[in-house]
């Protein structure tokens, strides 16, 4: 009887995780089918989850529509040295507000946790003023700077910080270590989970940061797979097939990167997002 | 609390400090720049002009231009700068603002973002470069005096576009119906949508195509001369949109909330070859017979143009037109250089070039009609090439201090009545409120 | 302890210090009695000058082991926060204090600036589509916030237990979250099209009239619905880790203690993990109201805030303000607005969490 009724609350659980996941799913697996088929193919009813011959073309000729592969090279090397620069300069900095006494701290940390709950699009047009000035528009330049320097990833890091015991650099402060060891040795080592979430988060952010690109890259040479996509989205709006062949390509390194460092994730949001 | 007061007093310092520095900019920047020393174009030093263009990629007439300039000034090199058509005036106003842009020609899309510009003082007035070439301005056939603001002129036109209404042949041959003629009242015209749509599930096909755009449906309206899109008082669209949701609501048409969240392009929804007429622009001619000419529309293939349907007792022909121009940034080092290439452009040498790729230049003379109406692609019936004479044209957006925001809010209203969220009524009760208010 | 440190300070000088300071007092002396030979004043005053600098080295010398080791401790903290800082403070911290200045002021870009007082702040009174914008973002968020925070909260409840391929369901309901919103905005439209997208073809054939079926986004009863649902399964993923990141701080022996009581399940979930939950759950509320009044991208690419005005946002008006009225002024004070309320609900949360945790 007992063991019965477990069983059926088994099977309910598994009923409604697995729905739950078609429900996340479904979206993603309409997306690739769809860049499988003709367009007019697209709406079909019933719907044809596995086309019935596929028309791998598609993702032939999104390469020549649109420069595609300039796209991703300029949103993988802004990712990549924002996502670089982010971590390092976050963590650097939030060693100092978690772990180390000095003058004016709370008044400095204050400044980046006010930030945290203005929306860039609140300041976005002072900003592009200056980054101007500063002869920045139309550069990739502009963008790092942009996104590099978030109060999130000082807050965050910060947060990992302090959940290290603090005897920890005390004794290693014993033992005649500078602060530059400390963090080197000590710290980076053990905030890899946090940083893997920094790193997911940076990465992601910036690989799909639409407006900010939007605003300041004009020449098409130096443009985001981001502004590129929504550009071809309403040029080629009926294409169906290839819009969504692009957006498949679109999300492969995201994945990649999400897979490769999932195993620290959950682990890392436990360490970093929690005890305000 | 008294931390927290310090804090505050902290960043009104630094806040003031601030606006020290951006007022001094303000003041450096604000002026614009006095006029360079001029002979630019004479001296054969190198200069390289930054030209503000959309879709360079589907537009055949840029390249052709720039060859014929640069040849004959080796000095000159033109870059172009691609800002994309969708924000494409947001985007150039962004560019322009603050003054130090590096675009030496802008093009200049739509009217209200000109008046934009104008305002900002992004665009170098032309009066004196004008009087100094020598210019005439009547060989644009009076469009010029459209875009004139506090009696100055910031612009040349050198694409003059207007609506006719474009159909595919072979769903009025396989219905059996004649072709649309250049004489249609507005009633005619909709008896012909209805005579060739087809409602069957699976094999539908359309009688006419609205996109989405408000003018292709509010600006019937304008067409008798009596009414003015800025004037406040919009009571007379409603005959207008009471013939359009009729004919979408009986399928004549496709329903205008699918093509709003499809985003459906009007150039994909005409080349799915099941719409019989469309009333769209003189500027789809050229990708048409391109597109249909490189194999990329395969469902279309016959097409013909007809002057746009008018309203009882009006004269045929009669039509909206809208410019695109070339503007002098005040930020341009290289001014004179600048408006050496636009003056190439608008005149009637650059006009045959454009027009050689099937585009309507502004200056339209006689020849440049006929070159159009006898390019290779173009429809082979009189009636196609007689729909390119045009009665009278009137703008889609005359010049307006509040340009921007009528626009707005027409958009507003627009998307609300077609889409049904609004009556005709309420619609335009919100027309005349709200713009009445921008009025006052 | 301050004495000792003193003087176990001074005894600490290396030889080269001490060396300096002997040489430092040889000179003061010599100083001191060349002061008395000289008459002329200017002279003097140099000496003396002269003096009292030689004095303020010593002590530096004999204290400075204290006086320096708190500025060596700044200045070492400082260069920790510098590269981030100096960037923070000039691409962030400067344009936000300029947007607040900016919102007293009429300014277009180019021409010079006018100061207006509260004028930008009294027109919002009078306009439509601010009214419009600001009851839709607060909308939005009621709707999106408890939405969000259900799902997220039941689905982690769920993937906390051990079930089998537990990690491809959490990878799979936190993709969402990471895809690109270009790209997946494309298929909600695609998905939710009036005419002949599934969703509505499947409520055809689920007995719904062609003429009732909903037009989604392009109808004012349901575009709002629309990006709502779209927010909600496009975030809860990233909700749902922090709360399985919670979760995993209950300790086990809570739940066998209760089991042991007889509890049932929703008995446990009402005084274990809920109560334990709470901090968990304050965050997720901070952080998701503020998502929430920040929403721009997904209005942007379903809706463009129509029809109508029936999905005008905050942002999307500032936006709209500022980049194609150029009314740089009026759309700083708008931004000031939507911070207000940001900042309001967060105080307001803040302190209910306080008189939680105190009662």
């Amino acid at each position: 009887m007992k063991t019965s009724k477990i069983k059926l609350s088994r099977i309910l659980l598994y009923a409604v995780l697995i729905f739950i996941t078609l429900l996340m799913l479904i979206p993603f697996v309409w997306m690739l089918s769809a860049s499988l088929k003709l367009d007019k193919d697209v709406f079909t009813f019933p719907i044809q989850w596995i086309p019935e011959n596929p028309r791998w073309q598609n993702y032939k000729n999104i390469w020549t529509k649109i420069p595609l592969a300039k796209f991703i090279l300029n949103t993988t090397k802004l990712t990549l040295i924002v996502t670089t620069l982010q971590i390092l300069t976050s963590s650097f900095a939030a060693y100092a507000f978690a772990k180390l006494q000095f003058k004016n701290r709370n008044l400095l940390f204050l400044a980046y946790v006010a930030t945290i709950a203005v929306p860039w699009q609140v300041y976005m047009v002072p900003q592009f003023m200056m980054m101007r000035s500063f002869g920045l528009n139309d550069t990739h330049l502009a963008i790092i700077f942009l996104q590099t320097f978030s109060a999130f990833g000082v807050f965050m890091m910060r947060q990992f910080y302090q959940g290290i015991p603090d005897e920890l650099c005390e004794a290693a402060r014993i033992d005649g270590m500078s602060e530059y060891k400390i963090y080197k040795r000590i710290m980076l080592p053990l905030s890899k989970p946090a940083l893997s979430t920094l790193v997911i988060f940076t990465f992601v952010g910036t690989w799909n940061d639409f407006l900010g690109p939007m605003i300041y890259l004009k020449t098409e040479s130096k443009k985001t797979l981001q502004i590129g996509l929504r550009m071809f989205i309403s040029q080629y709006s009926s294409e169906y097939g290839l819009i969504m062949a692009a957006s498949v390509i679109s999300l492969i390194p995201v994945l990649i990167i999400f897979i490769a460092l999932q195993k620290y994730f959950v682990e890392g949001i436990a360490s970093t997002g929690i005890k305000g | 609390m008294k931390r927290r007061i310090c804090i505050i007093l902290v960043f009104v310092l630094l806040l003031t400090a601030l606006a020290g520095c951006s007022n001094n900019k303000g003041k450096t920047t604000g002026g614009s720049a006095a006029p360079t020393s001029g002979g630019d174009n004479s001296t054969n030093e190198p200069i390289t002009l930054k030209w503000s263009v959309w879709d360079i990629n589907s537009t055949t007439y840029y390249q052709p231009l720039i060859d014929t300039y640069e040849a004959a000034h080796e000095n000159v090199k033109i870059e172009m700068v691609d800002l994309g058509s969708a924000d494409y005036m947001t985007v150039l106003a962004t560019e322009l603002t603050g003054n130090d842009s590096d675009i030496d020609i802008a093009t200049i899309k739509d009217i209200p973002g000109y008046a934009t510009l104008v305002e900002k003082n992004a665009l170098e007035p032309l009066n004196s470069y004008i009087k100094t070439a020598g210019i005439d301005v009547s060989v644009y056939g009076g469009i010029t005096n459209q875009i004139i603001i506090n009696d100055r002129l910031y612009a040349l036109p050198f694409r003059s576009d207007f609506w006719v209404l474009f159909y595919n042949k072979e769903i009025f041959d396989a219905a059996g119906v004649d072709y649309p003629t250049n004489d249609m009242t507005f009633e005619q015209y909709d008896e012909l949508a209805r005579k060739v749509t087809n409602t069957t599930l699976g094999a539908q096909g359309y009688g006419a195509h609205y996109h989405t755009w408000r003018s292709a449906v509010q600006l019937f309206g304008i067409l008798d001369g009596k009414n003015s899109i800025v004037g406040g008082n919009y009571d007379f669209l409603k005959p207008y949109y009471e013939l359009v949701l009729k004919q979408q609501e009986d399928q004549v048409v496709q329903d205008y909330a699918t093509l709003k969240t499809s985003s459906l392009h009007y150039s994909g929804a005409f080349a799915q070859g099941n719409v019989a007429m469309m009333n769209m622009g003189t500027w789809f001619i050229p990708t048409l017979i391109e597109k249909i000419d490189s194999g990329e529309y395969t469902d279309i293939s016959k097409w013909g143009l007809a002057k746009y349907p008018h309203a009882e007792g009006v004269e045929p022909g009669s039509t909206l037109a809208t410019i695109t121009s070339l503007a002098v940034t005040t930020a341009s080092k290289h001014k004179e250089a600048a408006f050496d290439f636009l003056e190439f452009i608008t005149s009637s040498e650059g006009a045959k070039v454009i027009a050689s790729t099937g585009t309507i230049p502004a200056i339209k003379t006689e020849a440049v009609i006929e070159s159009i109406s006898s390019m290779e692609g173009f429809p082979e019936d009189e009636g196609s090439a007689e729909a390119l004479q045009t009665a009278n044209t009137y703008l889609e957006m005359p010049v307006h201090v509040n340009s921007s925001e009528i626009e707005t809010i027409l958009n507003t209203a627009h998307d609300n009545i077609m889409s049904g969220n609004a009556t005709i009524e309420e619609g335009i009760e919100y027309m005349n409120t709200e713009v009445g208010k921008l009025l006052q | 302890m301050e004495n000792k440190n003193k003087e176990s300070k001074i005894r600490q000088l290396t030889d080269k210090q001490k060396t300096e300071l002997a040489e430092l007092e040889a000179t003061l002396i010599g100083l001191i009695d060349c002061v008395q030979t000289i008459s002329v004043s200017k002279e003097k005053e140099k000496v003396l000058s002269n003096i009292a600098k030689t004095q303020k080295k010593i002590k530096h010398i004999k204290l400075g082991g204290i006086l320096s080791k708190e500025t060596k401790r700044n200045l070492v903290a400082y260069s920790f926060i510098a590269p981030n800082f100096i960037g923070f403070m000039v691409f962030t911290l400067g344009p936000i204090m300029f947007a607040f200045l900016l919102s007293f002021m009429k300014w277009d870009g180019n021409n010079a600036m006018d100061f207006v007082g509260i004028n930008n702040f009294l027109r919002l009174t009078d306009d439509v589509r601010f009214k419009a914008a600001f009851v839709n973002t607060v909308v939005y968020s009621l709707a999106t916030v408890p939405l969000t925070l259900l799902f997220a909260l039941g689905l982690a409840i769920i993937l906390n237990q051990k079930v089998k391929f537990r990690n491809v369901f959490r990878t799979a309901s936190f993709f969402p979250y990471v895809a690109s919103l270009v790209a997946v905005a494309a298929v909600w439209n695609m998905l939710f099209s009036p005419a002949n997208g599934p969703v509505n073809m499947l409520l055809a054939n689920l007995g719904v009239a062609v003429k009732n079926l909903p037009k989604w986004a392009a109808d004012k009863h349901f575009a709002m619905l629309t990006v709502i649902l779209f927010s909600v399964w496009k975030s809860m993923g990233y909700y749902m880790v922090i709360y399985l990141a919670g979760l995993q701080g209950i300790s086990a022996e809570m739940y066998e203690a209760a089991s042991l009581d007889g509890a049932n399940s929703w008995q446990k979930f009402k005084s274990i993990t809920w109560p334990m939950l709470q901090p968990t759950t304050f965050f997720v509320v901070v952080i998701l109201t503020i998502n929430c009044f920040k929403v721009y991208d997904q209005i942007y690419m379903i809706t463009q805030g129509g029809p109508g005005t029936s999905t005008l946002v905050l942002v999307y008006h500032i936006y709209d303000t500022a980049f194609k009225s150029w009314d740089l002024g009026y759309a700083s004070a708008i931004s000031v607005v939507l911070f207000l309320l940001v900042l309001i609900v967060t105080l307001v949360q803040f302190k209910g969490e306080k008189k939680y945790a105190n009662s």
